[in-house]
């Protein structure tokens, strides 16, 4: 479980766009139940959600990297 | 007397000497040009001079993609080319392939040399290019902190997603320890950990772009583990660097849109899919719906009350039928009945008394049919259609009645 947690949160934009991108095909299947339905749409709606969870929503000014690695303002 | 020749067999025989020469088959040749005219044509025919004297040259419209200046009187140029006889002046000329600003000479030799040197390894090779990830957070810069490069990439990350991570190797460019500086800074970038790199500059002289053509930063980008986009000088520079990278952008402005990727643009993407998500939602909700009415309607026809009403109709139809038969059984009887009374009738023994006999019944209840049956003085009854008659017997008297 922690496991699985854990590699939702790596999962890439990208990643997760081909999971949506599924769920849509399952919503738009002819003999899906209503209950899949509902389930997709939750996954789904989660699925949107950490998009924007993804994207962290601070303006960042640019950073430079020193000679010992270490970042400072530019 | 000696052999006589043509004026066609001698240039011939030139010309064949000139196209066996190996060296003349493929010449660099530096000098001052002179005498130029762009001709209508789209051939180009000038001269090339020194102190000692002058060579005639011509490029030809076929071959001016190996011109990238407008050439013009004095400049001092490198010609790449064929020396060939042109047979109708029987002068030899210089065949022009490719022209280049001197200065940019040996520069130019040394980049087509590793160029083809690493083009054989495969460091170009498709196959080890890295797809640039479509949504970096960190992204890498190996470029001067000064200058138009580093303020180009910031200004069009800002605009296109002000929330990517920027990170600058503040790198030296150009001059002494410039190769060394930027393939440091392709590891240090590796290693603070970003998604993409860009590595470049601004433009400047073949000279000044030298360090992207070093081997050195050739072999840091294609051991880069991180995707690097090459973005040195203008659209026309190019660079080992360039060939080297997983991707070539024309300058560090375009590298910036290659690299950053656009939120409003992922912001409308998300948008949309939540509303395609929504929408199929409610029109299955909807056919949902519909499916339950059509249902409503089949159950409301199958519903037992309906059936029950049919059985209670059938019921009263076969009760009415048989109150029918009976009605009529019984007006039957009821015929037979006054039939068997009338028969009845007829048959009476009060009918008879009727017609003047009577019955006589003893004192014992019996009916008397013979004189053995009473003796003198016993009581009588007489029955006739009006009454009882009591009677009592005076005398019995025998008489044969034949």
């Amino acid at each position: 479980m922690a496991k699985a947690e854990k590699e939702r949160k790596d999962q890439t934009l990208n990643e997760i766009f081909g999971e949506l991108e599924e769920v849509i095909k399952g919503l738009e299947a002819e003999d899906v139940s209503l209950e899949d339905s509902f389930r997709l749409y939750h996954s789904g709606m989660d699925m949107l959600k950490r998009c924007s969870d993804k994207v962290d929503k601070i303006e960042k000014q640019m950073l430079v990297l020193d000679e010992e690695g270490e970042t400072h303002d530019f | 007397m000696q052999n006589v020749y043509t004026v066609k067999q001698v240039n011939a025989y030139i010309k064949n000497m000139f196209t066996q020469d190996y060296m003349l088959g493929r010449i660099y040749v530096k000098g001052e040009v002179s005498n130029c005219k762009y001709h209508t044509s789209g051939h180009i025919y000038f001269s090339l001079k020194d102190e000692s004297g002058t060579i005639a040259c011509v490029m030809f419209a076929g071959q001016r993609g190996g011109l990238s200046f407008r050439m013009s009187e004095g400049q001092q140029v490198i010609v790449m080319g064929a020396v060939n006889v042109y047979e109708r002046s029987g002068s030899y000329q210089l065949y022009a392939k490719e022209i280049r600003l001197d200065g940019e000479g040996v520069l130019y030799e040394k980049f087509q040399m590793l160029k083809h040197e690493l083009e054989e390894m495969g460091m170009f090779a498709s196959e080890y290019k890295k797809p640039i990830p479509d949504y970096a957070q960190r992204i890498g810069v190996v470029t001067a902190p000064t200058g138009a490069a580093v303020r180009d990439i910031m200004n069009i990350a800002r605009r296109r997603n002000p929330y990517v991570q920027l990170i600058l190797y503040p790198a030296q460019v150009q001059g002494e320890g410039a190769k060394e500086s930027i393939v440091r800074g392709i590891r240090m970038l590796q290693q603070a950990g970003v998604d993409v790199m860009i590595v470049g500059r601004g433009g400047g002289s073949i000279e000044d772009l030298w360090a992207f053509n070093e081997e050195e930063v050739a072999r840091a980008i294609f051991d880069c583990p991180v995707p690097v986009i090459s973005a040195v000088g203008h659209e026309t520079d190019t660079t080992i660097a360039d060939y080297v990278a997983d991707l070539r952008a024309p300058t560090p402005s375009a590298a910036a849109e290659l690299a950053v990727y656009d939120y409003r643009k992922l912001s409308g993407e998300l948008a949309e899919a939540k509303v395609r998500l929504s929408r199929l939602m409610r029109q299955k909700i909807q056919m949902e719906r519909l499916r339950t009415r059509e249902y409503q309607t089949k159950l409301k026809y199958l519903h037992p009350e309906h059936k029950l009403r049919e059985q209670q109709q059938w019921l009263s139809d076969m009760e009415d039928r048989l109150r029918a038969f009976m009605q009529s059984k019984l007006m039957e009887a009821r015929h037979r009945l006054a039939v068997n009374v009338e028969t009845m009738k007829g048959l009476s023994p009060v009918g008879k008394l009727n017609q003047g006999y009577s019955y006589v019944q003893s004192t014992a209840g019996r009916a008397v049919k013979t004189i053995r049956d009473v003796k003198k003085d016993d009581r009588l009854s007489i029955y006739v259609t009006d009454g009882i008659i009591r009677a009592v017997v005076d005398e019995v008297k025998e008489e044969e009645h034949g």
